[in-house]
């Protein structure tokens, strides 16, 4: 085996091949990516290759170990990340559009009164209000808007993506499934183009009818 | 490259489709699976605790931030290791202005930047001092390739480079590391 000096004189940047021609980068590689058992025909029979995958072999079994040495995650560290996060979305919940002129926001308040309007223009619809019927979705809706104007917006946006929960009461008589279909189309036409969204997802609660004599 | 599902069948691109739509629940599901990839590349790229947790927490947040955007055209892991490692080399650069001496120097003369969540030995230290002493896009190579076992192909894709590039690279991180540990044993 080649002594340590050796070894250092053959990682010297002016050194580039071992006697026979071999390269050390590659000798080097090659015992690195942990295929030193694996020599090819010349290695089989070369004594320099030997000598020098022998002594890499040595000098590249500490980062061996290191790579293998269990690391720890910091109890902290997850909840730190997810308080931060829910800071944010508390915070700014808004739309994001980025272009090439400018970043454009929209509040989540205003995506939903636009919901709203565009679901109580829907022929059959007495009522549309925006809110959760899903307790895990309305409780995150109820944290994260409730400093807004319209606290009870069961909006949720995410860059250019809007997910809305509207709740309705239908005119007596009415299709439901029909009129909540309809609904689902518009508010999305609505949001695609008059707030700029890619993806919009429209849940629609039927929980009332209101008797034709309301009307 | 690393794990795209889970232990609960939901795969990372059904999570990742979910935080975009708002769910926080998803994304912090995202976030248990692969906080300790992003702690752990933090710590092997800057050496030091603290360091570490402060890149893997805003790289997390960041992700989070810059989800929108993420089109799924790499595993959620590949994008993650890019922002990690972006943000650790900004950090080296940042302490090295910052401090207005060398890294390498300071590494070298405080024993307690190489110290921490490693059960600590002397293989870890020397390993340690000797990564830290490679310049701040050959410890990237080094730590993604040898430590994380990516290979090149996905190294070149994190760091936004080529599969030559990513090979010139480690080297010339392999000689000096050698060499380092030449002088050390």
């Amino acid at each position: 085996m080649t002594e340590p000096s050796q070894a250092r004189h053959l990682l010297d940047p002016a050194s580039q091949r071992l006697a026979c021609g071999a390269g050390v980068d590659e000798l080097l590689e090659q015992v690195a990516d942990g295929d030193a058992d694996r020599p090819n025909s010349h290695q089989r029979t070369c004594p320099h290759c030997q000598a020098a995958i022998a002594e890499f072999r040595l000098l590249w079994a500490p980062v061996q170990d290191y790579a293998r040495q269990p690391v720890s995650l910091p109890q902290r560290l997850r909840r730190s990340v997810l308080q931060e996060v829910d800071r944010l979305v508390h915070d700014v919940w808004y739309t994001l559009h980025l272009t090439d002129t400018g970043a454009i926001r929209v509040a989540a308040r205003v995506v939903a009164a636009i919901a709203r309007d565009a679901a109580g223009r829907v022929p059959g619809v007495r009522v549309a209000l925006g809110r959760s019927t899903e307790s895990r979705i309305a409780e995150l809706v109820a944290r994260a808007t409730s400093g807004h104007l319209h606290p009870h917006a069961a909006v949720g946006v995410l860059g250019r993506t809007a997910v809305i929960d509207l709740a309705l009461a239908v005119s007596y008589g009415e299709p439901v499934h029909v009129v909540a279909h309809e609904v689902q189309r518009r508010v999305i036409a609505e949001l695609k183009q008059n707030v700029g969204l890619q993806s919009v997802i429209v849940n629609v609660t039927v929980d009332d009818v209101s008797p034709l004599s309301a009307e | 490259m690393s794990q795209d599902g889970g232990a609960d069948g939901f795969d990372d691109g059904y999570l990742v489709r979910r935080a975009q739509e708002g769910y926080l629940d998803a994304y912090a599901e995202l976030v248990n699976r692969h906080s300790l990839l992003a702690y752990r590349v933090a710590l092997r790229i800057l050496g030091h605790q603290q360091d570490a947790e402060d890149v893997a927490q805003d790289a997390l947040v960041t992700a989070w931030q810059q989800l929108p955007q993420f089109r799924g055209e790499s595993s959620f892991s590949t994008w993650l290791y890019r922002i990690v490692t972006r943000r650790a080399v900004n950090r080296i650069n940042r302490d090295r202005r910052h401090n207005s001496t060398d890294v390498l120097t300071e590494v070298a003369d405080d024993s307690s930047r190489t110290e921490i969540a490693f059960e600590r030995n002397e293989t870890v230290d020397a390993v340690t001092r000797a990564i830290q002493a490679l310049p701040p896009t050959q410890r990237v190579v080094v730590v993604l390739h040898h430590l994380e076992g990516l290979s090149y192909a996905d190294v070149a894709a994190i760091t936004a480079s080529s599969v030559p590039a990513v090979r010139t690279q480690l080297y010339r991180a392999r000689r000096a590391l050698g060499s380092a540990l030449a002088d050390w044993r």
